[in-house]
């Protein structure tokens, strides 16, 4: 069962690091959601054990499973829901600004901004033209 | 209630009543900063307690002791809460007094500040995590939250690394609930010694990547110059001065405190990734001429303070690192709060910041550089001592250049900044100096969280 969750997480994880490379940006958003989710199985899988559902009143003598865990994966699961809905939020916002996904594009808008930037305000370079 | 849940109970109902708000009206803006006020005395009397009492413990719910989730405040988490919540508060004042036009601004900042106190002050390594997500979660909304083009795109980088920080932060806390069978900051402590070398070493490498990203050190530093130089003056200041001490606790806390033998392991690795970090900073800083920019090639650099102190080791470094941290967010913040606006006030108050973070007397700074100085020299490193004067140097040089390129020069086209705006960066410049001319409280928290943290591993 450790080496089946152990391959799962680590395809997810490793699916999800390729998604992030790439230049789109939703696909990045997906990759992001991947790899959370393979924390998410990691978590679960750090506490594996079998056992009665840790409900009260429990019956005596058998062991229970550990519910920490199962506690931590939900509060680990709806941070990444949220964490996904603010950035698709985010996403969409670089859509309607930049009119593209591409984060390619978005570099190069970037690059030119920085280059205005290098080049100075223009009172400057009046200044440095009359000296 | 007690003292220690007080700032928490005050900051979280109030952010989510100043959510429904509308932020861009002034009277919200003053009555969060009121709260975060309320928030700042209530951390300052906790201070006091710890530094006189020692550390506070409350496990939240009346749950016996090791089923409840445990707050605990001892001298290194309460002196950055407070420190982290005040600046929060400065930057908050800031935004509010330069009619920033953001309807959530106000809320986000409360919910950062809830973030910020709660993973300072919890004993529990989870609910560290928690509160580093939503400390977290409003800096991304932050710093997304303006019109600009080039604002959105960093904002959204920002995000995604930060994320991916944080996921690797939950895989290492499952690896350390797998190895030791608890959550709880002091049991972990007690339990490490007996867990698998292999395994400590890779969840303590796991960690360090994590804290390593949030900080901006050299090799994970990336993301962090366009989105200091790109969000506003007041959203900067909270990532340098408040969020950016995440990463240094984090490190000091899990690292020297929870893991110090895979710490010790790694001495060498940590000295060299730290002075690289100084040496980039400085250089790349020294070459730049945007203000803003300058300041946050130089925060990389600043990070890289904090990992030598680490490497070097023992209570004097520790202590050091603490004590740079907290001078350092405070300079960085007034720096941040300053660089844009214009008068021979906010001039004043750049140059008392400047002096800070270079550490000249008589301000605070003095006190953080002249610690790690005294750890460089008691661990008999020559190179660290050279390091760091070299890295004071260069520090000198770029905030002077700035100075000269912002205030000396005329900027015709600047409205002169509202007397607000000005007013808190001259309160937030006295508060830098006077922690230099009476800096005996800040010296007294901090030799109690290096020994703190010292003595985490019986």
């Amino acid at each position: 069962m450790n080496l089946l969750l152990a391959l799962v997480v680590a395809v997810l994880f490793g699916t999800g690091a390729t998604l992030l490379l790439k230049p789109d940006l939703f696909r990045v958003v997906v990759g992001l959601m991947l790899v959370a989710n393979a924390a998410s199985l990691t978590v679960i899988a750090s506490g594996l054990s079998r056992g009665q559902a840790p409900i009260l009143p429990l019956t005596g003598g058998e062991a229970v499973s550990d519910p920490l865990t199962q506690a931590m994966t939900l509060t680990a699961l709806i941070i990444g829901f949220a964490t996904t809905a603010l950035l698709l939020a985010m996403a969409y916002r670089v859509y309607t600004t930049h009119r593209s996904v591409d984060l390619d594009a978005l570099s190069r808008s970037e690059r030119s901004a920085e280059e205005e930037l290098e080049r100075g305000p223009a009172v400057e370079r009046e200044e440095t033209r009359a000296s | 209630m007690s003292l220690l849940v007080a700032p928490l109970m005050v900051l979280w109902p109030a952010a989510a009543v100043a959510a429904l708000g509308d932020g861009r009206r002034r009277p919200v803006g003053w009555a969060v900063a009121g709260v975060l006020a309320v928030a700042v005395a209530l951390l300052g009397a906790l201070a006091v307690r710890v530094a006189a009492d020692g550390p506070v413990e409350v496990v939240a719910g009346g749950w016996p002791a090791d089923v409840g989730i445990r707050l605990r405040a001892d001298a290194l988490g309460v002196t950055l809460a407070l420190v982290s919540v005040a600046v929060v508060l400065a930057a908050l004042v800031h935004g509010v007094a330069s009619r920033q036009s953001q309807r959530l601004f106000p809320a986000l900042m409360l919910f950062c500040a809830v973030g910020l106190t709660g993973l300072f002050l919890t004993g529990d390594v989870f609910s560290f995590y928690v509160f580093f997500e939503l400390a977290m979660m409003s800096a991304y909304a932050l710093t997304a939250l303006g019109r600009e083009r080039r604002m959105v795109g960093s904002a959204l980088i920002f995000a995604v690394v930060n994320l991916l920080g944080s996921v690797l932060f939950l895989i290492a806390t499952a690896g350390l609930y797998r190895a030791t069978g608890t959550l709880e900051m002091l049991a972990i402590a007690d339990r490490a010694r007996g867990v698998d070398p292999n395994t400590a070493v890779v969840i303590a490498v796991l960690y360090f990547v994590a804290f390593g990203v949030k900080l901006g050190l050299f090799p994970f530093h990336f993301w962090l110059p366009s989105v200091y130089g790109s969000a506003p003056p007041a959203v900067a200041a909270v990532l340098a001065g408040a969020l950016a001490n995440i990463g240094a606790y984090g490190l000091l806390r899990f690292e020297a405190g929870l893991l110090p033998r895979e710490l010790a392991l790694g001495a060498g690795v940590l000295v060299g990734l730290g002075s690289a970090s100084i040496i980039y900073g400085a250089v790349q800083a020294v070459g730049r001429r945007d203000g803003r920019e300058v300041l946050a090639y130089s925060a990389i650099g600043h990070a890289g303070y904090v990992l030598v102190a680490l490497g070097v080791g023992g209570r004097v470094a520790l202590s050091a690192a603490a004590l740079f941290t907290v001078v350092n967010a405070l300079g960085k913040t007034l720096l941040f709060l300053a660089v844009d606006l214009r008068g021979p006030m906010v001039a004043t108050a750049f140059a008392v910041g400047a002096f800070s973070v270079a550490g000249v007397p008589p301000s605070a700074g003095f006190f953080g550089k002249a610690a790690l100085f005294d750890a460089g020299i008691q661990a008999q490193s020559a190179a660290t001592v050279i390091l760091l004067f070299v890295g004071g140097a260069l520090t000198f040089v770029y905030l002077f250049q700035i100075y000269q390129h912002q205030f000396w020069r005329p900027h015709p086209e600047d409205r002169p900044a509202p007397a607000s705006a000005r007013a808190v960066v001259a309160v937030v410049a006295v508060v830098v100096l006077a922690l230099g001319l009476w800096p005996e409280p800040l010296l007294a928290l901090s030799n109690q969280a290096g020994e703190a943290l010292v003595g985490m591993v019986p």
